[in-house]
């Protein structure tokens, strides 16, 4: 175990530095650069050189990735070179926003994906259980953006219990208000990917009850369903952890669409406002960042997958 | 050369903007329809469509960080209103010399910097003396002109080596800002000016906000702060509104009117701009070398659609707004006409010609489709090619390699672009820089506005570009806010008058 988690340690950094290179390069492809933004359109080409070279803009390549990553090992992602803010403390800013707000979707999800998901395989080839599928196979094809935009139109803008857009100016100073800015937006994911988990929990669990520990279970007096909890559901336990593991990516991708259709302040919003201005050094930190999120979430899939799984770990 | 970019923010506005009913253009300001008075401790919100990249106004370009920063927080010796009059600022008074060569500006007393340091004759020598020679600095080339700068008592006086009857309009903008001397504050994330309101916070990504500068000079604010909310999208924007989250929104589809007035809370008033919706032809080479190409394109295109389709604006035919100093109405000079567009490509040996429309991606795609159908109808095959601002910059602004662009550009007075045979638009007409020139130097304002307007004429005869529309400023205002502007808001919004009550 030990020996599997260093390697799966040494292969998550790789992966990172292998990301490193490959953010790096791509954001180079890009046309223009943040020199010509803040000269604008009164510029004379003297005067964008003048700024690219204070910016450090005119460095060769490996040099600014050397830099760059440097200054990574040293735990300082860089600053913006529009405001000169440090990369880490807006990305600690915005991540207030984006991990409640991931979190509270993630919940939602699993709140209602994991009952109806079982429920919906247990009540099969009844009317519930079709209505439960087909209402699951509906709601995991809404686009998240017109998803949002119903639920702010009923609650918003009809009812008027949530706020349409924003995060408050004082953010969590006080909760309340703060959460109820979330509410919509993390209901609006949690709707969307809670409904794809719920036709993958279901999926799962018609499997358990078709294995033959749970038959034999059941031949030894359990009700089908007592089987089916007891012996059935950790297994599909297990294998939900790895579809959330994979769901993480999802949520990030989420949050970047939400955060612009609810203008809330998060790291989704940041990353393509930073992109629209070319402020490179801090869409590499940010997406340095989300990439090693990503791959550390693997990374823990991955080893409590083996944890609970005993055939695997006799494997290794 | 633009004096700014101004280009994205209104870019954004035109984009969610096109579905209207023709909505008149007046500029009244709205009056509140409840009868309370003015609360003193109120907070307005107002939604922006673009957020500035900092707030460093010595020497990032765009109009976002104009539209809040200049009246609001930095002040120069005169200002202008959003009639585009030019009144006393920092300046009590001035006084510009027969010759037009001696400007002689008599400085208020007892103005304070945010610091509380007291704002002297001195500060404004160092501010408009480093302006001039900080060739970084935008808008430094506007005071090219000015060859002393010099402080006696209370008075500034400026001595030009050339007149230049666009001075006085140059220092209501950026060019005249008035700066403390050697000033250590962070400007790209904090300010100190004089104006009536103080910075507050900026909330990256989210909201700016001002407070009320109670050391103030004049009459102070009558709201205790203002937020500006970036609100990019027009749903969401409208959304706020609607839910009581904003105060006003600036930048609005016209098009939703009905929906945000329906609550009674809100009413839409729409106001002149100086916004152009400009299409620029590359003239260099290819089939848009010759005239005639160019002026089929204008008359094959129903320049009324557009007007329609925002539910705002007018038409327009040249490169001079109505607001703006030589205007005149060229619709006769490119009257909409398919049938003369085939002939003039006939004659020109251009049809079935293929022609790419480089437009950056947050325009609304209304634009594009007008263009492609009309231009469709006269044989002329139109690809689009959407990019995003900064791709715009790179490929259209600096290396010119494009066909056809569509932009708003929206500052006042920037018929120089016209002028300047090296700006994107690539039109070189030595007529029009000699009358451009004659315009500056003349010492008269009637003057030098006809001499605008003989060089605007032949700059629409040449086929220069086509004008698309001319944008309005669309605000929907919550009725119980009072003074809040609807002129030009894209470029400046004063909000010295900026009221709202309870009620």
């Amino acid at each position: 175990m030990i020996r599997y988690t260093l390697t799966r340690l040494a292969l998550l950094l790789l992966g990172l530095l292998v990301a490193s290179v490959l953010i790096f390069l791509t954001l180079r492809v890009l046309p223009g650069d943040i020199a010509q933004l803040i000269a604008g359109t009164n510029s004379t080409p003297e005067q964008i050189e003048g700024i690219r070279e204070r910016l450090g803009l005119n460095q060769a390549l490996p040099v600014q990735y050397l830099d760059w990553i440097g200054g990574v090992f040293r735990g300082d992602l860089g600053s913006s070179l529009l405001t000169g803010s440090s990369v880490t403390a807006e990305l600690a800013e915005k991540a207030q926003v984006t991990v409640p707000l991931g979190i509270l979707s993630m919940t939602i999800a699993l709140l209602f994906s994991l009952p109806l998901g079982v429920l919906s395989a247990m009540r099969r080839g009844r009317a519930a259980g079709t209505a439960l599928s087909v209402g699951a196979q509906a709601m995991a094809a809404v686009p998240v953006v017109w998803a949002g935009m119903m639920l702010v139109v009923v609650f918003a803008v009809w009812l008027g219990w949530l706020p349409a857009q924003g995060f408050p100016r004082a953010g969590w100073q006080d909760p309340a208000a703060a959460l109820r800015s979330l509410l919509l937006p993390a209901l609006t994911i949690g709707i969307v990917e809670g409904a794809m988990l719920m036709r993958f929990v279901r999926s799962a669990t018609m499997q358990a009850i078709g294995q033959d520990y749970v038959r034999t279970a059941a031949a030894k007096g359990l009700t089908r369903n007592a089987a089916l909890i007891r012996h059935g559901l950790p297994n599909v336990g297990l294998s939900v952890v790895t579809v959330l593991g994979l769901q993480v990516a999802g949520i990030i991708v989420g949050a970047v669409v939400i955060e612009q259709l609810f203008t809330l302040p998060g790291v989704g919003r940041m990353l393509v406002d930073d992109v629209s201005r070319r402020d490179l050094p801090k869409v590499q930190g940010e997406l340095l960042v989300l990439t090693g999120f990503v791959l550390v979430v693997g990374f823990l899939v991955d080893l409590v997958h083996r944890v609970l799984d005993p055939r695997q770990r006799e494997a290794t | 050369m633009l004096r700014r970019t101004t280009l994205a923010a209104t870019a954004l506005l035109a984009a969610g903007a096109l579905l209207l009913s023709a909505c008149t253009s007046g500029s009244a300001t709205p009056e509140p329809t409840t009868s309370s008075a003015p609360d003193p401790d109120a907070s307005a919100v107002i939604r922006l469509v673009l957020e500035p990249g900092n707030l460093d106004i010595r020497e990032t370009a765009g109009a976002a960080l104009d539209q809040i920063l200049v009246d609001n927080i930095y002040q120069g010796l005169i200002s202008r209103t959003a009639e585009q009059d030019i009144v006393p600022a920092l300046a009590e008074e001035w006084d510009v010399s027969p010759d037009g060569l001696t400007y002689t500006f008599t400085l208020r007393e007892g103005v304070t910097f945010h610091d509380g340091q007291a704002l002297t004759p001195q500060d404004v020598v160092w501010t408009l003396t480093t302006r001039k020679n900080t060739p970084e600095w935008s808008d430094s080339r506007r005071l090219a002109n000015v060859a002393t700068i010099a402080a006696d008592g209370q008075n500034v006086v400026l001595t030009l080596s050339a007149p230049d009857s666009s001075l006085l309009w140059n220092l209501t903008g950026r060019a005249g800002l008035i700066l403390k001397e050697g000033d250590t504050v962070d400007y790209q994330t904090k300010a100190n000016g004089t104006g009536p309101f103080t910075l507050a916070g900026w909330r990256q990504g989210d909201s700016i906000t001002f407070a009320r500068n109670e050391a103030y000079w004049g009459d102070k604010a009558q709201v205790a702060e203002v937020v500006f909310d970036y609100i990019p999208d027009n749903q969401a924007a409208l959304n706020a509104a609607l839910a009581g989250e904003v105060d006003a929104v600036t930048g609005f589809d016209a098009n939703l009117q009905e929906q945000v007035e329906a609550t009674g809370a809100f009413a839409l008033v729409t106001g002149p701009s100086t916004d152009k919706g400009t299409l620029a032809f590359n003239q260099t080479s290819g089939p848009l070398a010759d005239k005639r190409v160019r002026q089929a394109i204008r008359q094959a295109i129903d320049h009324d659609a557009f007007v329609e389709a925002l539910a705002s604006g007018e038409t327009m035919y040249g490169p001079i707004p109505s607001l703006d100093p030589g205007f005149e109405d060229l619709a006769d000079v490119a009257p909409y006409d398919p049938d003369a567009a085939r002939d003039l490509l006939a004659e020109a040996g251009a049809e079935d010609i293929t022609l790419e429309l480089t437009i950056p991606s947050f325009y609304s795609t209304t634009i594009p489709q007008i263009l492609v159908s009309d231009l469709n109808e006269v044989g002329i095959t139109l690809e689009v090619n959407s990019v995003d601002f900064p791709t715009w910059l790179n490929d259209v602004y600096i290396n010119q390699d494009y066909d056809l662009s569509f932009v708003l550009h929206t500052e006042a007075r920037d018929f120089e672009n016209w002028a300047d045979p090296d700006y994107y638009f690539t039109y070189d007409n030595p007529e029009v820089q000699a009358l451009f020139t004659q315009s500056l130097a003349a010492t008269d304002e009637g003057e030098a506005a006809e001499l605008l307007a003989d060089a605007a004429r032949i700059v629409s005869e040449d086929a220069a570009a086509d004008w698309l529309y001319n944008g309005a400023s669309v605000v929907a205002v919550g009725t119980n806010i009072a003074g809040m502007p609807s002129v030009n808001v894209n470029e400046r919004l004063n909000l010295a008058e900026l009221a709202k009550s309870n009620g």
